[in-house]
């Protein structure tokens, strides 16, 4: 127990210690900002791979680390479609994962969005052209966010997602 | 590594009929045998206890549009001599068929299944003729590794189910588990057979991910493929890059410099130590103890930014390329490196001995998912999962590539062949890279980057390369085609092999202890779906 305690004592808190990610190629639409505005404060997540090469989710991954802790800002990650606002997707989209892709999407409750992470996501990447790939993402469903990269940053991630959090800009009447 | 010389005379004096041909490729030696002796050669050489052979890897060749011709390739690790061997066979013509070697050898199973799906030819006699990497929704006669399947050929769609393997009697359910998971994991399907709590019988059922990798590097010039190489599986980056970086520099007759050979060392074990480490915390953090989870996921992260600092890229994407490394370490670096991994060193061992005193954690660990040594040795299994069965293999120690021949690297090796003995290679593994690391900086020579090749390789000529990354070994088999295009890549992540192994570790478990079994494997859908 001392020992732990020690541990933790020593090493303090690491949150936030991370360089700040690159900005985002392609800026969030207004569509996107306002059809998040329901999970402002609280967005759940469930991650779908459809052939990406690992790399894409072992970023994900990292945004539940000590040092991004992405919880922080309300945003978890759900189990099963059913609990989830927002589907991440990575890969290209193989032949074999169509149907499942399609049927993570009709789970999902409405309203929902669909973040496309990853060049492949976004328009096949490397794999674009293959017999086994029929993607990309938004061939099969449609897509509101892109986040490009091989793979994007975390922190490249986390500001996306702090950008969901916006206050809409309000139309003009 | 030994001469093989005594080896190839002893087969060839057993089998004065069978074998047409006897010759060496880039120093393998190999044996051209008789179609319907392959089977009987291969289990001699499998069974005879001055060989013990075990499939290394078995690949097919489509040698159209130059001869109408299928080659077969067998490449055998005698352990006696911890040396290569290579049965070659040849299907003529309009020739479909080849007997099948997987009833004398495991091993084989699903290689000949591979062959089958992507090749159309037919292994007769095999116990289990189903589609792998084809799911039953693929349109009949689609091969797509047959050199008349076009790259990017539109598939349609037809009806099929997949059967699985039924066990019967009372109380005995199905959990169907996939093919998307519960957290952020890749897709693949697990078919659970349970009487109450313990698993009766596992089924793996993958290739969701098959994205035609090897077909999409026949579309790529020999000099050019390196980023393909390292999307193959992303955590493995610098592994397949260099596994096909050799393979391509072989066939060049490139000569890398000693320098380029102790970077190249140094990123790999970089690659290895936040793999390891991260996966560490990952078995910890399936046992519900979420302390070393948290440690282990900073510390992987201070690894991943250490290698976007030298990089520029968090995966260390792009360090490799043909010929060498595509980019330098000035002194600065290496002494940074070295300070940064001795104080990860000490913060690791503090958390190694808070997870250690942990009772409750460490009893979740023995005895779960054991993978006996003979299973083991049966399925050829590799990498840290067969260090931890007692097969003591590693190709650094074994077929040195890189600088390991100047490094003797120490191996980590148990037998108990639970969750613990795959933690504890884990574990051994992650100090010896740091060691490593501290010796390249010691002995990294001056010089140059990339070396220039000797030749441009004839059409037809091929290259083996084998590299031990951190799940285990990576095997590439490149061939040159016309024009520098590549006729033929083989890409084998170690994944490949130890996938159908987690189905008998998992026997006899309960199931809430099969995510922790097959974190303790950590294997690649990425990999083995190609
Ligand atoms: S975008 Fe890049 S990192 Fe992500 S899955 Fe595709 S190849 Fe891998």
């Amino acid at each position: 127990m001392f020992r732990i305690l020690k541990k933790s004592l020593q090493t303090g808190v690491v949150t936030g210690q991370h360089p700040a990610g690159a900005a985002p190629s392609e800026p969030l639409s207004q569509d996107a900002i306002e059809k998040a505005k329901p999970f402002r404060r609280s967005l759940t997540i469930r991650e779908v791979d459809t052939g990406s090469c690992n790399a894409c989710e072992m970023e994900m991954n990292a945004l539940a680390n000590p040092v991004y802790d992405v919880e922080r800002f309300g945003v978890h990650i759900a189990a099963s479609p059913r609990h989830a606002d927002a589907l991440v997707v990575t890969g290209p989209v193989t032949v074999n994962m169509e149907r499942a892709l399609k049927a993570v999407y009709k789970a999902t409750a409405d309203p929902k969005i669909v973040i496309a992470l990853g060049d492949c996501a976004i328009h096949c990447g490397m794999f674009k052209g293959s017999y086994a790939v029929t993607g990309p993402v938004d061939r099969h469903i449609p897509v509101d966010v892109r986040i490009s990269g091989c793979p994007p940053r975390p922190a490249e991630i986390l500001a996306v997602l702090e950008g969901l959090r916006q206050e809409p800009a309000t139309s003009k009447t | 590594m030994s001469d093989a010389r005594p080896a190839v005379e002893q087969v060839q004096a057993a089998f004065t009929q069978a074998i047409t041909e006897v010759c060496a490729a880039h120093g393998i030696p190999m044996l051209r045998v008789k179609k319907q002796d392959l089977p009987t050669v291969a289990h001699f050489l499998h069974t005879n206890p001055g060989f013990r052979g075990s499939l290394s890897l078995l690949w097919a060749v489509d040698h159209r549009p130059r001869e109408a011709r299928y080659e077969l390739c067998y490449l055998f690790t005698l352990a006696e001599h911890k040396d290569w061997l290579l049965l070659v066979t040849d299907l003529h013509g309009d020739e479909r068929e080849f007997p099948s070697i997987t009833p004398h050898l495991h091993a084989a199973k699903w290689y000949e299944r591979e062959i089958r799906d992507l090749f159309g030819l037919i292994p007769v006699g095999h116990p289990d003729l189903r589609r792998l990497v084809r799911h039953e929704h693929w349109p009949k006669g689609s091969y797509p590794l047959k050199k008349d399947f076009p790259w990017d050929r539109v598939l349609g769609r037809v009806q099929g189910e997949y059967a699985f393997r039924k066990i019967h009697g009372e109380g005995i359910f199905e959990v169907p588990v996939g093919p998307i998971h519960a957290g952020i994991i890749e897709p693949g399907h697990f078919r659970f057979s349970v009487a109450g709590e313990p698993i009766m019988q596992l089924e793996v059922r993958h290739f969701w991910k098959h994205r035609g990798v090897e077909k999409l590097f026949e579309q790529q010039q020999l000099n050019e493929a390196v980023p393909l190489s390292e999307r193959v599986s992303g955590d493995t980056s610098v592994g397949h890059s260099l596994a096909y970086c050799q393979a391509v520099e072989t066939l060049q007759g490139v000569e890398v410099s000693p320098r380029a050979r102790y970077l190249r060392t140094l990123f790999l074990e970089l690659e290895r130590l936040h793999n390891h480490i991260g996966d560490v915390g990952a078995i910890c953090n399936d046992t519900a103890y979420a302390l070393a989870h948290a440690h282990c996921g900073r510390m992987k992260e201070q690894l991943m930014q250490l290698n976007d600092r030298l990089t520029g890229s968090r995966f260390l994407r792009g360090v490799n390329c043909v010929g060498g490394v595509a980019l330098d370490l000035s002194g600065l670096q290496l002494a940074q490196v070295e300070v940064e991994l001795n104080a990860l060193e000490q913060d690791f061992s503090a958390i190694e001995k808070i997870v250690f005193a942990n009772a409750s954690l460490t009893e979740r660990l023995e005895n779960t998912g054991i993978l006996t040594e003979s299973i083991a040795w049966d399925h050829a299994v590799i990498g840290v999962v067969g260090r931890a069965s007692g097969i003591d293999r590693d190709l650094r120690r074994d077929r040195p590539f890189a600088a390991y021949d100047m490094l003797q690297p120490k191996v980590a090796f148990y037998r108990y062949g639970d969750v613990r003995a795959r933690m504890r290679v884990r574990l051994d593994e992650i100090h010896e890279s740091i060691r490593l690391i501290r010796e390249v900086r010691r002995s990294l020579p001056l010089g140059r980057l990339v070396s220039q090749p000797m030749h441009q390789p004839q059409p037809g000529a091929w290259a083996l390369s084998a590299v031990e990354g951190w799940r285990g070994e990576i095997l590439y088999v490149v061939m040159a085609g016309d024009a520098g295009l590549i006729h033929r890549c083989k890409v084998r992540d170690p994944s490949f092999v130890n996938w159908p192994a987690i189905q008998w570790a998992a026997l006899g478990n309960i199931v809430p202890d099969f995510p922790l079994i097959n974190k303790s494997f950590n294997l690649s859908y990425a990999g083995n779906d190609l």
